[in-house]
């Protein structure tokens, strides 16, 4: 699915957190957001999944003007998932993720047998099979995560929309979580913290900074030393590990 | 499974609470006045009148139809105004709701107030505190950053003083004997003055509205992951949480208009259930449903056998119980939706 923002503003009082910011994704790509703390990126995925209503601007799911769509029809074309949160309530794992599949519920119809499968895989594809009976409140961070993500898998959405997905887990659960994403066949717009991370999983890196867009393309376009010393003020290197990928080496 | 497992045990406490009270009436002379009034057997028509036949089917039986309806109810709406709150510890009697539908049928009552609408202004006028006090303290709540536990609870007995000194200041300053009776009597909740006619009304009202929240299960599980999970799984919440909150309020607007103040029903029956069955409100509305009517069914019993040749006020006997429950749970450490950590 290819999703755009053009020209998104928006304020908080006097202070402008989104000055016109405009991203586009093709279908099926990973499209990375990075940038300082307090550059606007989770502001600007909040505007695209609904929670936030920017000023001015447009949003386009597939062409298709997203502020006149339904809450219920746009949850069916893009699923979220948000910084991890702690969650305080007896729900099974497999209650939370059975979540995933309201937007496809009218008021009175029962969750049938198709939407039970349709959870197990999302379970399974996670790795949380084992642990659907468990209460979600005993579980990890990390676990807690990959359920929310079955979740969001369950909605069996065109596009993934990740919100720092991964702050606060470690390093195991990060890229365990990530590659998961990554072998979909969906569309994901991601903002992600850790440019390491970025470098690894991002077709293609939009870069926010004080709620503009700086830079923008492929990891090895917009990782340069210049470019973090302007955006970042840190000094590094970049080098290329045996297998190819990527590096950010920072210096002190 | 549970959940008929839970209807055969209310139908049960119906039949079985019917023989208990202080008029000495045998079983099988409880049981005859019964079946004539259900079937008509011509074999029981000995027992179509007479004082056996009002003490069971004027007196004990709507009785219980009443506490089953208002166990039913306050129940019903404590497990949906906790999930409305997103606050375990919300509860028709800790939020003041009940004292602001106490205050209102004290305006009815003393005042007159109302009295153009007859013998219904005292519901409308208690289901109209109910539903003031409510938006009150989730304003109130609300105001200076988002609500929290603590918050609710102070802003719930804030609104439950003012509303009880404007009662208790009305029943005061009227220096009426009879209705300051009444209004004491009724604050420490009643079933006796359950009948037939009101009962018929009642009982429907509490289960149609019980049935309406069964079917919004879903939304209701969302609640509690937040208003913008929700939006993000294709329900927006905001008109929905005013309109559950006026139902709920409906529900205790009967309920105290019908049976007066029960206190902390509507806090653990639900607290009981989650910690047995878990959290999903397709099976916590039913479930705390039909518990509540059957601990208010016996909670009724007992009031009527504990005192010879008296009787307890069910608000007492429910609060006695309830209030240490209650002071259990907030001091658990683990306090939560049933959950873990907090």
């Amino acid at each position: 699915m290819n999703v755009s923002a053009e020209n998104i503003r928006l304020s908080y009082g006097a202070q402008e957190i989104l000055k016109g910011v405009s991203i586009q994704s093709g279908s099926n790509e990973f499209v990375g957001i990075i940038g300082p703390n307090g550059s606007g990126k989770s502001t600007l995925l909040k505007c695209i999944y609904r929670i936030l209503r920017p000023d001015a601007g447009q949003i386009n799911l597939d062409g298709a003007d997203l502020h006149s769509m339904s809450v219920k029809s746009s949850a069916l074309k893009m699923a979220v998932v948000a910084q991890h949160n702690y969650y305080n309530f007896d729900f099974s794992v497999r209650e939370v993720a059975l979540m995933g599949r309201s937007p496809h519920k009218r008021t009175l119809e029962r969750d049938n047998a198709r939407d039970y499968e349709i959870v197990e895989d999302a379970l399974r594809t996670v790795g949380m099979l084992d642990f659907a009976d468990r209460s979600f409140s005993t579980l990890s961070g990390g676990e807690q995560q990959r359920v929310i993500l079955a979740r969001a898998l369950a909605q069996q959405t065109p596009c993934l929309i990740l919100d720092e997905p991964t702050n606060h887990l470690d390093i195991t659960h990060q890229l365990q979580l990530l590659k998961i994403v990554k072998q979909l066949d969906v569309t994901v717009i991601s903002a992600i913290h850790d440019l390491n991370i970025a470098a690894m999983f991002c077709d293609r890196l939009y870069v926010l900074q004080k709620g503009e867009i700086v830079g923008c393309g492929t990891p090895e376009e917009v990782l340069t030393p210049a470019f973090l010393k302007r955006v970042y003020q840190v000094d590094a290197e970049l080098a290329r590990d045996s297998s190819g990928q990527l590096h950010v080496l920072y210096r002190a | 499974m549970v959940i008929v497992g839970l209807v055969a045990a209310l139908l049960c406490s119906v039949l079985i609470s019917i023989t208990f009270g202080n008029a000495d009436i045998s079983v099988r002379e409880v049981y005859s006045v019964i079946f004539y009034e259900l079937f008509h057997l011509d074999r029981f028509s000995g027992y179509a009148s007479g004082a056996v036949h009002d003490v069971v089917w004027l007196i004990r039986f709507p009785r219980i139809l009443l506490a089953l309806a208002v166990g039913m109810g306050l129940s019903v709406c404590g497990v949906v105004m906790q999930a409305v709150v997103k606050n375990p510890l919300a509860d028709p009697y800790v939020l003041g709701v009940s004292s602001g539908a106490y205050l209102g049928a004290a305006m009815a009552i003393i005042l007159g107030i109302g009295s153009f609408l007859g013998d219904n202004a005292v519901g409308v006028l208690a289901f109209a505190g109910a539903v003031l006090a409510s938006f009150a303290v989730l304003t109130i709540s609300n105001m200076g950053g988002r609500s929290n536990a603590g918050k609710l609870i102070l802003a719930g007995m804030a609104i439950s003083s003012v509303c009880s000194a404007f009662a208790n200041f009305i029943i005061y300053i009227s220096q009426n004997k009879n209705a300051t009776a009444e209004i004491t009597y009724w604050s420490m909740g009643s079933l006796a003055s359950a009948e037939w006619s009101n009962i018929v009304v009642f009982l429907p009202m509490m289960l149609l509205i019980s049935a309406a929240f069964w079917t919004q299960y879903r939304s209701l599980n969302l609640m509690l992951l937040g208003d913008d999970t929700a939006v993000t799984l294709g329900t927006d919440l905001s008109r929905a949480r005013i309109v559950y909150m006026i139902l709920a309020s409906l529900l205790v607007g009967f309920s105290v208009c019908a049976a007066g103040m029960i206190g902390f029903v509507g806090l653990i029956i639900p607290h009981a259930v989650r910690m047995l069955f878990g959290t999903d409100h397709r099976r916590l509305i039913p479930l705390s449903a039909l518990v509540g009517a059957i601990f208010l069914i016996w909670a009724d019993v007992a009031c009527r056998v504990i005192l010879s040749n008296a009787e307890l006020p069910i608000g007492i006997l429910v609060s006695i119980i309830g209030a240490p429950c209650f002071i259990y749970l907030m001091i658990r450490k683990s306090y939560g939706f049933g959950g873990g950590k907090s």
